[in-house]
C-alpha cells in the first residue's frame, strides 16, 4: 500500500490484528482520520488466502510441510495446532524474528505478523470475563485489582458480539455471562451425553457448545457468509464467516474513507513530549528497505499484541522517561501470563457406534470454572480452571498406531473410528511480578531492534490447577462410561494457550501500574494500550473478546475526551 | 543446502542422474517439478530399480487393489523416497545408539527404505522381492505385527512404523486415498451433529479434525 503523502493523523493505530481492527474501526466511525500500521505483509480478504482450496495432493508436502523448512524457518510455529503445511504464510519466520529467553524459561511465542495479525488464525472462541475474573486479585491479594468491573464492560460486550457475531447457547451462568448470541452450533451425540450425566452428578459443571466468532447465520450487509463447516479457519475464509480484520473490521473502517493502513513498517518508537506530557506521534522501519518514517497525530492506540505493544514502550525510553515510555511505575513488562494448559483427560467413548456427523464443525465445547467462586473450595489455589475439547471420532490416521496390513486393514480405515472425548485444561495464571519482559540490548534482530526477552514460569498454583483439574477430568468421563486413555497434570511451555497477556497493567494506582480504568497510559492522556498487555489477570477463558469491548470502549472514551478539549 | 551448491559438488554424470531422478519422482507424486527441491534428494536417497520395485510392492502389501487402485498402483513407493528423503514423520532424526550395520546416512539419520530391504530379505532368507507372494505377504505381516506389541509404544519404536505411517500418507492423501476410497468434501456447507452410522458409510478424509488427532 502507498504511503500517505501526509503523515499527520487524528490517530495512530499500531496493530492491525484482532484489536488494532476493532480500534480503527471504532475511531474511524467516529469521525478520525487513523492511519493503522502493520508490521508485515499485506493480505488481501480473499483473493490473499492462496492455499485455501486446496486438497492435500496439491501440496508438495501433501499438507503436512517440509520437515526441513520447519526445522528452520518454523521450529516454535510448527508446534502450534493450526500451523499447517496450509497455513504456514500466516505465520511468523522464527529465524528471521527471534527472541530469547531467561535460563529457566520455557515459552513458546506463537506469531503472525501480516495484515490481520494472528485474527487470521486464532481459535476465534469468545467468552465474556465475569466479576470472579475482574474480581479477583482483590480476592486474595495477587496482582493489582482490576479498576474495572463486569458491568462497565457489558455493554462492550454487547457491541462486540453484535457486530462480530459469536454463536452460542445462553446458560445464565454467573462464571459466564450469556451474551448476544447466533444460534449454537449443536452438540454432537457423545457431547450431548455427556452434558447430561455430568450435570445429573455434579449440578455446578455445565458442558456447552462452545462460543466462537464463526457465524450461523449470515450478515449480507457486511459481505459475510455463514460457516461452511470446512474447520479450516487458518488458512482464511474467503466466506467471511469467522471474524478476522480482514473479513469484518477492515471494510468497515474502510468503508468511512478515513482509514490508511501502511503494511511492512514496524514501529520502532512512539515519541513523547515532556513539555506537554503527550506522545505526538510514531517512527517505524520499513522491513523491506530498512528506510525509516514517521508520522504524527492526536493520540496513539498500541494495538501490537501483548508482548510487541510491551516492546514498542520499553523501546520508546527517552531521556525524559528512560525506563520506557509510560513506565515511572516500573512494572512495565512485569505481570505476564498464559493460562496453564495440558490434556487434562483423553477417553475413549464406547455406546454410540450407531452414531456420527456431517461436516466439520469449527469449535468443540467448554466446560467453564466451577472452583473458587463463591467459596475458596479449589484444591491448592485459588482460582479457576476450565475445559475446553469436545467429541471426535479418528480418521484414516488412527493406522499409524496399529498392527494390520491387506485388505482387512484397508476396509477398517474405510470405516470411521471410534469416539473419542477430549478435555483440556485451561487454568489461569497467576500475575507475577517475576514473569516479564525485557529488552536485550545484546542481540537485535534485523531491523536493528533489540530482543525480546522473556521471563515465565508457572507457579505451585497453577501447578495445583492443573492437577486438579486432570482429577476432575478423569472423573467426568469416567462416570459418563469413558475409558480414560491418557491425563496431563504437566502444563505445556508458557505460550501453549496463545494467550500470552499482561505487562503493560491496569490499576487504581500510578505507582504500580501502567494504565488506567480506560486503558489509557497514567499519565500519558493520549496513549492508549488496548491489546493484551492491559491485562491485570488472566482467568480461565480466553481472552480475545475482553481485549475487543475494551478497545471498543477505549476508543469511545477517547472520542469523549478529544470533544472534551482533553486531548 | 542450496541446488546451486549440490550441483557445483557433484559430478555431471551423478548429477544429470540426479535431476533426472527427481523428474521422475515429480511425475511420480503428481507435484510440479518445479516444486520439488531437487537438493534434499541427495545421492544417497536415489533409489534402484530393485529398491522402488520392493517400496512399491511393500505399499501395495499394505494397501492392497480392492475396488480402489492399491497403495503401489498409485506410486506410494515413489512418494516414499521422497518423503523419506525429506524426512517427513521424523525420519531424518539421528538414530541414538545405532546398532552395528544399520544403513545410516552422513548425519546419523536411518536409511529406512535400505533397512526395510535388508529386514525384509533377512526374514525371506534370501530375495523378499523374488519369493513367492504369500511368503512376501506374510514375512511383512511379521514385520508388521512385531512393530506394534501389546501395551504402550516401544521406547526405540521399530523403523517400520515410520514407513507404515508413511505409506498411509501416501496413499489417503493422493486424490485416489482421499476422494474415491474415503470421501473428501472441502466445504461441506452444513453440519449434521448426529446422524446414523450405517456399515457402508464411508469415512472422510477432509476431517480435519480426526487427520489432526488420529
Amino acid at each position: 500500500m502507498t504511503a500517505p503523502m501526509n503523515h499527520e493523523f487524528d490517530a495512530i493505530v499500531v496493530g492491525s490484528g484482532i484489536t488494532g481492527g476493532w480500534a480503527a474501526k471504532e475511531l474511524a466511525e467516529a469521525g478520525f482520520k487513523v492511519l493503522m500500521i502493520e508490521r508485515g505483509r499485506n493480505i488481501e480478504h480473499q483473493s490473499g488466502y492462496d492455499r485455501e482450496m486446496k486438497a492435500p495432493w496439491d501440496m508438495p508436502f501433501r499438507g503436512e510441510g517440509d520437515p526441513d523448512l520447519f526445522a528452520r524457518d518454523y521450529p516454535v510455529q510448527q508446534l502450534n495446532r493450526h500451523f499447517t503445511e496450509f497455513t504456514q504464510d500466516h505465520f511468523v519466520c522464527d529465524r528471521e524474528n527471534p527472541y530469547v529467553t531467561g535460563d529457566d524459561t520455557r515459552f513458546t511465542w506463537f506469531r503472525s505478523y501480516q495484515l490481520g495479525g494472528r485474527s487470521l488464525t486464532w481459535g476465534r472462541q469468545a467468552y465474556r470475563w465475569s466479576d470472579y475474573d475482574f474480581g479477583a486479585n482483590k480476592r486474595d491479594g495477587h496482582g493489582t485489582d482490576w479498576p474495572i468491573r463486569y458491568a462497565d464492560l457489558a455493554p462492550w460486550y454487547d457491541h462486540v458480539e453484535t457486530f462480530i457475531g459469536v454463536s452460542g447457547a445462553a446458560e445464565g451462568l454467573a462464571q459466564l455471562p450469556d451474551g448476544q448470541f447466533q444460534p449454537p452450533m449443536p452438540l454432537n451425540a457423545v457431547e450431548v451425553d455427556l452434558r447430561e450425566k455430568i450435570r445429573a452428578k455434579w449440578p455446578e459443571r455445565v458442558l456447552t457448545i462452545g462460543r466462537t466468532a464463526n457465524l450461523t447465520q449470515a450478515k449480507p450487509e457486511e459481505g459475510r457468509a455463514h460457516c461452511q463447516y470446512r474447520s479450516i479457519c487458518a488458512r482464511g475464509c474467503s466466506f467471511g464467516a469467522y471474524f478476522s480484520t480482514q473479513s469484518s473490521t477492515l471494510p468497515a473502517a474502510m468503508k468511512t474513507g478515513r482509514l490508511t493502513v501502511l503494511t511492512d513498517k514496524v514501529v520502532e518508537k512512539v515519541d513523547y513530549d515532556p513539555a506537554t506530557q503527550r506522545v505526538t506521534g510514531v517512527r517505524w522501519i520499513d522491513t523491506k528497505t530498512r528506510q525509516r518514517g514517521m508520522a504524527t497525530a492526536r493520540m496513539v492506540f498500541l494495538n501490537a499484541g501483548a508482548f510487541n505493544s510491551v516492546h514498542v514502550l520499553l523501546n520508546s525510553a527517552s531521556e525524559a522517561m528512560p525506563n520506557g515510555l509510560a513506565n515511572s511505575s516500573g512494572v512495565l513488562g512485569t505481570h505476564i501470563m498464559d493460562h496453564a494448559n495440558t490434556m487434562g483427560a483423553l477417553a475413549v467413548m464406547p455406546g454410540f457406534e450407531t452414531h456420527t456427523s456431517f461436516g466439520n464443525r469449527p469449535t468443540g465445547i467448554i466446560i467453564p470454572r466451577f472452583r473458587n467462586m463463591d467459596r475458596l473450595d479449589g484444591i491448592g489455589h485459588t482460582r479457576g480452571f476450565s475445559f475446553q475439547g469436545g467429541a471426535l471420532q479418528s480418521g484414516w490416521t488412527r493406522g499409524k498406531r496399529q498392527a494390520g496390513i491387506g485388505e482387512g486393514f484397508k476396509d477398517e480405515m474405510r470405516q470411521v473410528g471410534p469416539w473419542r472425548m477430549v478435555l483440556v485444561t485451561f487454568a489461569e495464571c497467576m500475575p507475577r511480578a517475576s514473569n516479564r519482559l525485557t529488552l536485550d540490548h545484546t542481540r537485535v534482530d534485523a531491523n536493528g531492534l533489540p530482543v525480546l526477552k522473556i521471563d515465565f514460569a508457572f507457579g505451585k498454583e497453577e501447578l495445583a490447577a492443573v492437577a486438579e483439574a486432570k482429577a476432575c477430568a478423569t472423573e467426568m468421563l469416567t462416570h459418563a462410561g469413558g475409558k480414560v486413555l491418557f491425563g496431563s497434570d504437566t502444563p505445556g511451555p508458557g505460550g501453549t494457550s496463545i494467550h500470552e497477556m499482561g505487562g503493560a497493567r491496569m490499576g487504581h494506582d500510578p505507582a504500580t501500574s501502567v494504565l488506567n480504568a480506560h486503558s489509557q497510559a497514567h499519565g500519558i492522556a493520549n496513549l492508549f494500550v488496548t491489546d493484551g498487555a492491559q491485562m491485570s489477570s488472566s482467568a480461565c477463558q480466553n481472552p480475545s473478546l475482553t481485549y475487543m469491548a475494551l478497545t471498543a470502549r477505549a476508543a469511545a472514551y477517547a472520542t469523549q475526551q478529544v470533544k472534551a478539549g482533553a486531548i | 543446502m542450496s541446488a546451486a551448491d549440490t550441483q557445483a559438488n557433484q559430478p555431471a554424470a551423478s548429477r544429470r542422474g540426479f535431476i533426472g531422478g527427481a523428474a521422475l519422482f515429480a511425475l511420480a507424486i503428481g507435484v510440479p517439478a518445479a516444486a520439488v527441491r531437487l537438493s534434499d534428494l541427495h545421492d544417497e536417497d536415489a533409489p534402484t530399480p530393485a529398491l522402488r520395485a520392493m517400496l512399491r510392492e511393500v505399499s501395495q502389501l499394505v494397501i492392497p487393489r480392492s475396488a480402489t487402485p492399491g497403495a503401489g498402483d498409485i506410486g506410494v513407493g515413489d512418494f516414499l523416497v521422497f518423503a523419506l528423503a525429506h524426512g517427513m514423520e521424523g525420519t531424518r532424526a539421528p538414530v541414538a545408539n545405532p546398532a552395528p550395520g544399520l544403513p545410516l546416512r552422513a548425519d546419523g539419520s536411518l536409511r529406512h527404505a535400505a533397512w526395510l530391504a535388508s529386514e525384509l530379505d533377512r526374514r525371506a532368507g534370501g530375495n523378499w522381492l523374488a519369493a513367492p507372494a504369500p511368503r512376501r505377504a506374510e514375512t511383512l505381516a511379521a514385520l508388521d505385527r512385531e512393530a506394534y506389541p501389546e501395551g504402550p509404544p516401544p521406547a526405540v519404536p521399530s523403523p517400520w512404523r515410520a514407513i507404515k505411517g508413511l505409506i498411509l500418507t501416501g496413499y489417503y492423501t493422493s486424490e485416489v486415498g482421499g476422494s474415491q476410497e474415503l470421501r473428501y468434501e472441502l466445504v461441506p456447507g452444513r453440519y449434521d451433529a448426529d446422524i446414523p452410522l450405517t456399515p457402508d458409510y464411508r469415512a472422510w478424509s477432509s476431517d480435519w479434525t480426526a487427520v489432526d488427532f488420529g
